[in-house]
């Protein structure tokens, strides 16, 4: 850490002047049990609920239980200097963050602290870390694309800004990857984003940190990070805290997406502290309100109106509405999706993104399931040009999984049906694609004109990508005016159709791929 | 597992409106505070938590004990708390009945802790505005404690009111770190 002498002096010359020296009144207590980072407190009779507890050597805790003689509270970091018999304090605030654009680019912990080496972060301000909703009046309906640069997402299952589309599936079936290929794709999208890590490997953090590094995605990106060594309460805490940085921007007229990867961890980090709270264990030994913990912190992403981002800044910012997108990820155990976690965030969510392993395993990533994936308001806010040409690949895929299946027992079949047998490999086939390689709109729109169109029929299957990656190089080279235009507009006029089918018969005609 | 005091609540409550039928409350907390300090003597608490030892001869022996010094009820209460298996938490039931006798009367107790020893107006003219602050009269009990480098520490009930010259030095060096 580096820090010039002069900034240091001239913190605590600042410091020392404005510190107050008056007594203060504060409620204390004594700790009567300590147990995995939960403590029992004697006293505090003014305790409130949510509020921090100050320990000693500057450790705070978080009061979650208040009963008649005790008050139950779980540490925040390290508990184990902490005895029976310390004194502790109340605070009368309830838990902070630091919120702002000097968090983008930085890793922090659940609390805020920088953990990246990268020195101190100036914020201005802090925010509290519960908050409520927006309420109806506040909203506004999703209406603008959030473009993942992935041609399945972006064409079936099209996601808004404002909404919240769940990315479930199995352990190693990619969820991570499609959230972060998301992340990587809103480069010049006029998008902050922030990734909520928790309970994860820090390898496995620190690998997501370096690939939205060298994607240059980290100029817009803040990683939140609980990993797996954090304390329960941090990987409860923490996707609570990336919200709060998330709406920062939201209330200010901005777009934010943010990712909680996963959810799952964070639901048994809560079962933990309750637990060891003594609360009543339910379903999967889950605490009653394990429902309420994901739907009061997936309601806070949100599409918010004019009015009241103008209410917010105090007329600072006008006719401009804030989002806050967020992509919650659910690990299911052996494609379990009635498990209790699952369809609770199932419900609360705005449609998700089912990821199978049979899929991946069949080499088709990312591994989405068509037939189940759904978003249930994506539609309204899809680039138009998308929604135009993406209709048919839904259908297609849908028509083939009927058949192929009925096709396994018959042995000649008529041309139609094998015709839309072949249709449907194709588009299997083209709608793999690489990690940390999102398509533009107007690149995703060539190919599924093409697909559409009929272009691709007699392209082998295993040349199906390959003709894709040359028909974007052809276009780039040869057609910029018109990608560009398509990019701009994102719409597709007739002009343009016409001047792409030309475009594209070319392509063929010169048999490049 | 229920908390001590939880236990030992009902206990006290019972206790205190006996007492107060009686008209009895400072005896009672004599009686109880006396027990408490019998209770938990070493020897005996070893003898009484014995589980080896039938619960006849621990009231025999607590009755040898304390016999003269408590009332008929008190007596019963020894016996009761040994039937129960609760004569482990009899110092809670002490201070719970003293809590309750000190809301009744319109008291509550306070600590004082100062630097120096301090004069006697000093400590009439703080026990007059603790008592206008917490609208209840003030049973002090004054420590010094040169640890605290000046100024005091004021503990009444939960409430800590902090102007010792240490707890500002904390706070300072908190604000320092923050």
């Amino acid at each position: 850490m580096q820090l010039s002498t002069s900034e240091i002096s001239e913190l605590i010359k600042n410091r020392i002047k404005d510190f107050s020296i008056s007594s203060e009144a504060r409620t204390q207590g004594t700790v009567v049990s300590v147990t995995d980072g939960i403590v029992r407190i004697h006293g505090l009779s003014n305790v409130m609920s949510g509020e921090m507890i100050e320990f000693p050597n500057n450790t705070f805790g978080l009061a979650l239980n208040l009963e008649r003689d005790s008050v139950g509270a779980v540490i925040l970091g390290d508990y184990e200097h902490i005895s029976e018999g310390d004194v502790c304090k109340c605070t009368g605030k309830i838990l902070e963050v630091p919120v702002g654009p000097e968090l983008i680019g930085r890793v922090v912990d659940a609390l805020g602290n920088p953990i990246d080496g990268k020195g101190p972060v100036k914020t201005k301000e802090t925010d509290k870390l519960e908050k409520v909703a927006p309420g109806v009046i506040d909203r506004k309906s999703v209406s603008q694309p959030v473009q993942t640069g992935l041609k399945s997402v972006d064409s079936m299952v099209p996601i808004g800004r404002g909404q919240r589309e769940l990315i479930i599936g199995d352990r190693q079936t990619g969820k991570t990857a499609v959230a972060v290929d998301a992340i990587i794709n809103q480069k010049g999208q006029d998008m902050k984003c922030i990734y909520v890590a928790i309970g994860q490997k820090a390898s496995t953090i620190m690998n997501v940190v370096r690939k939205l590094e060298e994607n240059g995605a980290m100029e817009y990106t803040t990683v939140v990070s609980a990993s797996a060594s954090d304390s329960a309460a941090l990987q409860f805490l923490a996707p609570y805290a990336g919200c709060t940085m998330g709406e920062y921007f939201r209330d200010r007229g901005e777009d934010a997406l943010i990712v909680y990867d996963d959810l799952t961890k964070q639901a048994i980090a809560y079962r933990q502290i309750s637990l060891l709270l003594r609360r009543p264990p339910g379903r999967e030994a889950y605490p009653g309100d394990v429902f309420y913990i994901h739907s009061r912190l997936l309601e806070r992403a949100a599409r918010v109106s004019e009015e009241y981002v103008e209410k917010f800044t105090k007329g600072k910012v006008k006719g401009k509405t804030g989002s806050l997108t967020a992509l919650p990820v659910i690990e299911t155990a052996a494609g379990d999706v009635s498990a209790f976690v699952p369809t609770n965030v199932i419900s609360i969510t705005d449609g998700q993104i089912f990821l199978e392993s049979d899929l991946f395993n069949a080499g088709i990533r990312p591994a989405i399931n068509a037939g189940i994936s759904v978003s249930r308001v994506g539609g309204a806010a899809q680039t138009k040009v998308i929604k135009k040409l993406g209709g048919g690949v839904r259908l297609a895929l849908a028509q083939y999984r009927e058949l192929a299946a009925f096709a396994q027992f018959a042995s000649d079949l008529d041309e139609a049906t094998r015709k839309q047998l072949e249709r449907g490999k194709m588009f299997t086939e083209l709608m793999k694609q690489a990690q940390y390689a999102p398509l533009t709109v107007s690149n995703m729109a060539v190919t599924l004109f093409a697909a559409n169109k009929g272009y691709l029929d007699d392209v082998p299957t295993e040349k199906v990508l390959s003709f894709e990656k040359e028909l974007h190089g052809f276009m780039a080279s040869k057609y910029k005016t018109l990608i560009d235009n398509i990019e701009k507009t994102a719409v597709l006029v007739e002009d343009d159709e016409k001047k792409l089918t030309k475009a594209i018969e070319d392509f063929k005609a010169s048999n490049a791929f | 597992m229920a908390e001590i005091s939880t236990i030992a609540r009902p206990y006290s409550t019972g206790i205190f409106s006996l007492a107060k039928e009686d008209k009895k409350l400072s005896e009672w907390s004599d009686m109880l505070k006396l027990m408490a300090s019998f209770i938990n003597h070493e020897d005996v608490f070893s003898f009484v938590s014995n589980p080896k030892i039938i619960d006849s001869e621990k009231e025999k022996l607590l009755v040898d004990l304390m016999g003269k010094e408590l009332s008929k009820e008190g007596i019963n209460l020894l016996k009761l708390l040994v039937e129960n298996k609760r004569l482990s938490i009899i110092s809670t039931i002490s201070s719970i009945f003293d809590e309750l006798k000190d809301a009744d009367q319109g008291t509550i107790e306070a600590e004082l802790v100062f630097a120096t020893k301090p004069s006697k107006i000093e400590i009439e003219d703080l026990i007059k505005s603790l008592e206008k602050k917490f609208n209840k009269k003030i049973e002090a009990n004054i420590k010094v404690d040169e640890e605290i480098i000046g100024g005091s520490i004021i503990h009444v009930g939960d409430t800590v009111i902090d102007a010792s010259v240490k707890g500002q030095l904390l706070n300072l060096a908190y604000n320092l770190k923050a």
